[in-house]
């Protein structure tokens, strides 16, 4: 135990020196790459594809467009739901493009460029179950990915329910495909691909849980490198590069249909619980 | 600047909660297994030792699949793939019952009882045959000598090995975290993703799981005490 | 189940190497390699200052054994993966961060081993030794480890079983290893649970029984070439020490 405590309070010591030493732009420049986060497991966003069992998706294609701009080479770096912010702020890696939705309490730990996706957070259930509107599903058994923002949506707009939290949005899918919860909660445009591959039938309660604005994430007082993708986001706006990616990986000719509805310059806001419709 | 630690913000009312309901979890697994695991060692040991080929082979099977697939595994497997396998009355039961809570338990239960039968298998090797041939001149029958002479005394043969595989298990119900069990590692990270205090969680876990631990090896330690006292 | 395999089976194997990190059975065989390899020393450091016979040696020794005893390998998992990049200084892959975990793990349940190994010896080795004007680490070295190492050979190779087992938890913080593949190849094909499940147990099962059952012939020839030198030589493994993670 003691010496368990000695190296905690070493491990502190390195801590505070340790991560706000050089200037983040320019480690990266220097090194030549930029680390990438990725979840890996969430088509389009990041995934491995099946042929080349490379990772692909929307948030690697804006990854690169980051890198290209830097002029490093990019590196995405698979990680769990849960673990994007904790390895964002030990520096693992460089920048989060993981489905990370704003929130006022991620906002205190790290900080967020400017909106890259809005999603609308829904209850899944299984065709023909009873379950019709949030509040039918007050004393359900939940399921969500660990450490989403999902997950505490729900437990802010259904204290009651179970939730029972899984190591990838798969995971917590197949959960509801075996009728192990009653609903599963999740950002719409995920559930498509879900609901496509099973051939079961699934549907949505029609009032979102959430709306919420999904950010690129950097590590606090990271001015310039946080400056500098902005930058790039908002490159991508004006030249419509940005609205190519968002048609490649979401657009009319994929199976999400979506029209890009936001803008990559604007600032990511508070969630909206249960938005009007 | 310095690392602050700060465990205010961890020991709040409803943290404690959840780490004392995760510490509940982590008991009630510990033991529901751990009764499960006994009961079927037992009867694993005995058919072992009754040289009837086809229950010699079985229980080696049973004994080696379990002891050579990682316990994640075999929960991962117990929890997304048995249930598919099961008919659908069965199905319904457990979702309708703490099915991760029901499948978890069983499949520690499945792997620790592989363990404990190998335990009581070499306790019962030890047991003199003439304890055996004695009990049978006594008009014992078969079943009749081994639970009342030879297994009580290859229990106690038994024990130190039977104490380090209840802390294995013990120490093992963490990894029904990974099918949505509550248990202490479970709400631990859980406490952690919500207020990123990583380390002040986690050293509380820790300790929780060293105190515990600690009882287990102490008790572990007076019944083995007892037991070699007795033969002695 | 076959066509799943036959269609995935480089992910299962290598996992995106090369076109990305390595994976799969040969990442987790590695991984075990490299936490045996690595928590060898430290263990052999362990189990000779357990037996010291100054407290201010093996008191320490014996704490740290306790400690890691008592706690669950995710959770010093977890502490590799929270403090061991503070601890160094820079960021650790996921691989290192687990063979972190894996040789602090091990390190106390090897170093039991090999103390059983040690004690199982005859003291009349040590003391041969010492007479011919051996001092005590010479008589360490030369005499005692070697010795206690070859009897404890099928104890370490069930050791090695463990360690392939227990990277299997490296799942929850995403290393790239079978485990890890077998749950990306779950979230593309999403409903076939029972066959990607049935996949990974059963590649798991032919490495660790064929390791297994080596260890069982590797027993049955120190003991045969034992006998008759020294009856009663048969190590008496500290039933402690061994399978620390069914």
């Amino acid at each position: 135990m003691k010496t368990k405590l000695l190296s905690l309070a070493v491990a502190a010591a390195i801590l505070s020196t340790g991560t706000a030493s050089a200037d983040q732009l320019e480690d990266i420049k220097a090194r030549g790459t930029l680390i990438c986060g990725t979840l890996g497991t969430a088509e389009p966003f990041s995934f491995a594809d099946p042929q080349t069992r490379q990772i692909v998706g929307y948030d690697i294609d804006l990854c690169q467009a980051i890198a290209d701009d830097l002029g490093v080479k990019m590196e995405a770096k698979p990680i769990s739901v849960e673990a994007r912010i904790p390895e964002l702020v030990q520096g693992r890696i460089d920048i989060v493009a993981g489905n990370l939705g704003y929130t006022p309490e991620r906002a205190e730990q790290i900080d967020y460029t400017t909106s890259y996706f809005v999603s609308l957070q829904k209850l899944l259930v299984k065709e023909g179950s009873a379950f019709d509107t949030i509040d039918s599903l007050a004393e359900s058994r939940i399921s969500a990915p660990k450490g989403s923002s999902s997950e505490r949506y729900v437990r802010e707009v259904l204290p009651q329910a179970s939730l029972l939290t899984f190591q990838d949005p798969p995971s917590a899918f197949l959960a509801l495909a075996q009728s192990k919860v009653d609903a599963m909660i999740l950002s719409e445009i995920n559930a498509e691909k879900f609901i496509a591959q099973t051939g079961e039938s699934f549907r949505f309660v029609e009032q979102p849980v959430a709306e919420e604005y999904w950010g690129l994430g950097v590590r606090k007082n990271e001015e310039a490198f946080l400056q500098q993708v902005n930058v790039t986001l908002k490159r991508l706006e004006d030249s419509g590069e940005g609205e190519a990616i968002f048609d490649k990986w979401l657009g009319q000719e994929t199976v999400y249909k979506l029209s890009k509805p936001f803008k990559f310059d604007t600032p990511v806001s508070d969630p909206v619980l249960r938005p009007a419709l | 600047m310095g690392y602050e630690f700060d465990f205010s913000s961890v020991l709040t009312d409803q943290y404690i909660d959840w780490l004392i309901s995760g510490v509940r979890i982590t008991l009630l697994l510990t033991a529901g297994a751990w009764i499960i695991a006994f009961v079927i060692a037992v009867v694993l040991a005995v058919l072992r030792a009754t040289n009837f080929r086809p229950a010699v082979w079985l229980v080696a099977v049973f004994v080696e699949v379990h002891q050579n697939i990682p316990l994640l595994v075999q929960v991962l497997f117990w929890y997304f793939a048995m249930p598919e396998l099961l008919p659908e009355a069965w199905r319904d039961w457990l979702v309708r019952n703490n099915s991760e809570f029901i499948l978890a338990m069983i499949a520690i239960a499945m792997c620790t009882a592989a363990y404990m039968s190998e335990a009581l298998r070499s306790g019962l090797r030890a047991v003199p045959v003439t304890q055996y041939e004695a009990g049978r001149s006594f008009g014992f029958n078969y079943l009749q000598t081994m639970s009342y002479i030879v297994v009580p005394q290859a229990l106690r043969l038994s024990v130190p090995p039977m104490v380090n595989h209840s802390l294995l298990l013990f120490k093992n119900t963490s990894i029904a975290m990974a099918i949505g069990v509550h248990e202490l590692t479970y709400q631990t990270r859980q406490i952690d993703s919500d207020t990123f205090r990583t380390f002040e969680v986690f050293l509380v876990a820790t300790g929780l799981y060293l105190v515990l631990s600690f009882i287990i090896m102490f008790v572990g330690n007076l019944i083995e005490r007892r037991f070699s006292m007795g033969t002695r | 189940m076959l066509e799943i395999v036959q269609n995935n089976w480089t992910l299962l194997l290598v996992g995106q190497y090369p076109a990305g990190p390595l994976g799969g059975i040969v990442a987790t065989l590695l991984l075990a390699i490299a936490g045996l390899a690595l928590a060898f020393p430290f263990a052999i450091l362990l189990a000779v200052a357990r037996l010291s016979p100054y407290r201010w040696v093996n008191w320490p020794a014996t704490a740290v054994v306790n400690i890691v005893r008592g706690m669950p390998f995710l959770m010093v998992i977890f502490w590799s993966y929270f403090a061991l990049p503070i601890l160094i200084g820079r960021p650790l892959s996921g691989f290192w961060t687990l063979v972190g975990a894996l040789v602090l793990y091990e390190s106390a349940y090897l170093a039991e081993i090999i103390r059983a190994g040690i004690q199982a010896l005859p003291r009349g080795q040590e003391e041969a030794a010492r007479s011919l004007g051996f001092g005590y680490f010479r008589t360490l070295t030369f005499v005692i480890l070697p010795q206690a190492l070859y009897n404890s050979l099928p104890a370490l190779i069930g050791q090695f079983v463990s360690l392939i087992k227990e990277t299997s938890l490296g799942y929850v913080i995403s290393v790239n290893e079978f485990t890890y593949a077998a749950s990306q190849l779950n979230s593309q094909l999403l409903v076939r649970p029972v066959e990607v499940f049935s996949i990974l147990a059963i590649t798991y099962f032919i490495v660790c029984f064929a390791l297994t059952q080596s260890a069982r012939w590797v027993e049955q020839r120190i003991a045969r070439t034992r006998q008759g030198k020294s009856s009663g030589m048969q190590i008496q493994t500290n039933p402690l020490a061994t399978e620390p993670m069914p």
